[in-house]
């Protein structure tokens, strides 16, 4: 079983280390990851892209045309990329930056207003851990405990940025099995 | 023993060149192979080694010349436009008779070309990596792991050689991040540095003499040697893998990035029903000619090259080996646009439907 996820958005947004945490996971739970940056030459604001596969078996090809699961942060990229998912895949968007997304009926579309619950939560940083919150919750492709696991390596001298957040995650987990297949 | 690490592949590298023993590095920053001076600017005073960021490119190499000469396995990396103003200096190590790791992290070209990933260096790693008719050992991994196994090792060739080694990897391996198991560190002693290093006397009374510079008689004398050398290399150092080519009626053949995106094409296709393998050199210089001179042409209908590139630069490399017994053709993406699984297979597909003009 292979997967691929497409993360976008701009510089800035949390975008490669979304990426990277998700691959890190994934090894973590036993399974093959590949990452991918894509960016240009601007230190911030411009666009940012990262293809992650995770798999059973190891990686052939890190270099798929089309992916599972697009994550689409703001307009740009959700312009730039909705064809890059393949039919049936997976269509998650900021629906705080990305508006409309109907140029395509032949996939599951999961609209969350990210950038809301982040700052509900405290934090527009976390926007990108609601994501793989929501991924989680409505893939089931890596597990809460290994993510909390890694979170509390990243953040564990931390205590209350740890909080904020599993809390983040644990929303978006929340809301991404709603949307479960 | 090995210990597990989820790396980019130029950290990968880097860390790789530390437990290999380099314990000098100078280099001048470029993309996409910045990751390999970042991480060695820590790394290396860690283990008591040194690292410079040059003035420029060609102070750097020249930089890596002087440690080389005293013995320090030491090494430098660019990308492409960096690698050219590196040649002057890659050359002089080859006269000098200098062992040092090359590492050329490729981008689109030619000129600025693109920050992106590209193979369109091929040429100039294989042919002429400066002026005066010299060659280095030419590797191109497919793999971070690959590429920690190969730097690891690269100075035994190059002490056995005197000899710079190149490492050649485009920007998309440099930095994909994939689990790499690393070696432990090679312990070193003084009695490990070379005999001839300028660090040892040896009983001289002068220091040794490294130099450049040779008169006529001795310089032809140089140059025998290393072309002696470049065929013991075809003898001895071949490195190439071949995959699902024993009853294969069509051969890709793909070097480093493009070899992972081949695979997965000929998986695909395999499972089809199409009969196809893959050829991927691992060395490019020496060139895996007797894996093309002699697979069997009355069964093989067709060779694809299949490179990060347009055109393709192997293909001359192929055709020496194929001489006319069947068509070559060939795919590739370039500028910085990938090549992706899809675009590969269709491509194939195409090619082998005959669509393809040879």
């Amino acid at each position: 079983m292979k997967t691929s996820f497409v993360f976008s958005g701009a510089g800035g947004q949390g975008i490669m280390s979304a990426g990277i945490t998700l691959a890190q996971a994934a090894i973590d739970m036993g399974k093959h990851a590949t990452y991918l940056p894509e960016y240009g030459p601007e230190q911030r604001g411009g666009s940012a892209k990262c293809t992650v596969v995770v798999s059973d078996d190891p990686i052939v090809s890190p270099l798929p045309r089309q992916c599972d699961n697009l994550i689409v942060m703001n307009a740009q990229a959700y312009e730039k990329f909705f064809e890059d998912l393949k039919p049936g895949g997976v269509l998650l968007t900021n629906l705080n930056r990305v508006a409309e997304a109907n140029d395509r009926d032949d996939v599951r579309l999961l609209p969350v207003p990210v950038d809301d619950i982040a700052l509900e939560l405290g934090n527009p940083k976390t926007a990108n851990i609601i994501l793989l919150g929501v991924l989680t919750g409505a893939t089931g492709i890596v597990s809460r405990e290994i993510f909390v696991q890694s979170l509390t390596e990243k953040f564990g001298k931390k205590p209350e940025v740890l909080d904020m957040n599993i809390r983040a995650l644990d929303k978006g987990i929340e809301i991404g099995k709603q949307y479960k297949a | 023993m090995g210990e597990k690490r989820f790396m980019k592949g130029n950290e990968a590298i880097a860390e790789a060149a530390v437990r290999g023993g380099c314990r000098f590095f100078a280099g001048y920053p470029i993309t996409p192979q910045n990751e390999i001076p970042e991480y060695l600017s820590w790394r290396l005073p860690e283990v008591g080694g040194v690292y410079v960021q040059g003035e420029s490119e060609v102070a750097s190499v020249n930089m890596v010349y002087g440690a080389a000469a005293m013995g320090t396995r030491s090494m430098t990396s660019s990308s492409g436009p960096g690698i050219s103003l590196k040649a002057e200096g890659i050359s002089y190590l080859a006269a000098a008779m200098l062992p040092a790791l090359i590492v050329n992290i490729s981008r689109g070209g030619p000129g600025l070309g693109s920050i992106q990933p590209a193979q369109s260096d091929y040429l100039q790693a294989t042919k002429a990596l400066g002026h005066g008719g010299f060659h280095c050992m030419v590797f191109a991994p497919n793999s971070a792991q690959e590429a920690v196994d190969i730097v690891y090792d690269a100075w035994e060739y190059a002490e056995r050689d005197r000899n710079p080694v190149l490492v050649l990897m485009d920007g998309c391996l440099g930095n994909i991040m994939e689990e790499v198991e690393l070696p432990p560190m090679k312990e070193r002693t003084d009695a490990d540095i070379p005999e001839w290093s300028l660090s040892r006397r040896n009983g001289r009374d002068y220091q040794g003499n490294i130099t450049p510079i040779y008169t006529e008689p001795i310089l032809e004398g140089i140059n025998m040697m290393a072309g002696e050398m470049y065929k013991q290399w075809e003898e001895d150092d071949v490195k190439v893998e071949e995959f699902m080519t024993e009853d294969a009626e069509y051969i890709v053949v793909a070097y480093g990035i493009a070899s992972r995106v081949s695979k997965e094409a000929v998986l695909t296709l395999r499972e089809k029903g199409v009969k196809i393998g893959l050829i991927r050199p691992i060395t490019l210089f020496p060139f895996p000619k007797a894996s093309l001179r002699d697979l069997d042409y009355s069964r093989v209908k067709g060779i694809i090259d299949v490179e990060m590139t347009i055109p393709a630069q192997m293909r001359e490399d192929i055709e020496l080996q194929v001489m006319g017994r069947c068509p070559v053709y060939e795919y590739g993406r370039s500028g910085g646009c990938l090549l992706d699984d899809d675009g590969v297979l269709e491509a194939i597909e195409e090619i082998i439907a005959g669509g393809n003009d040879e």
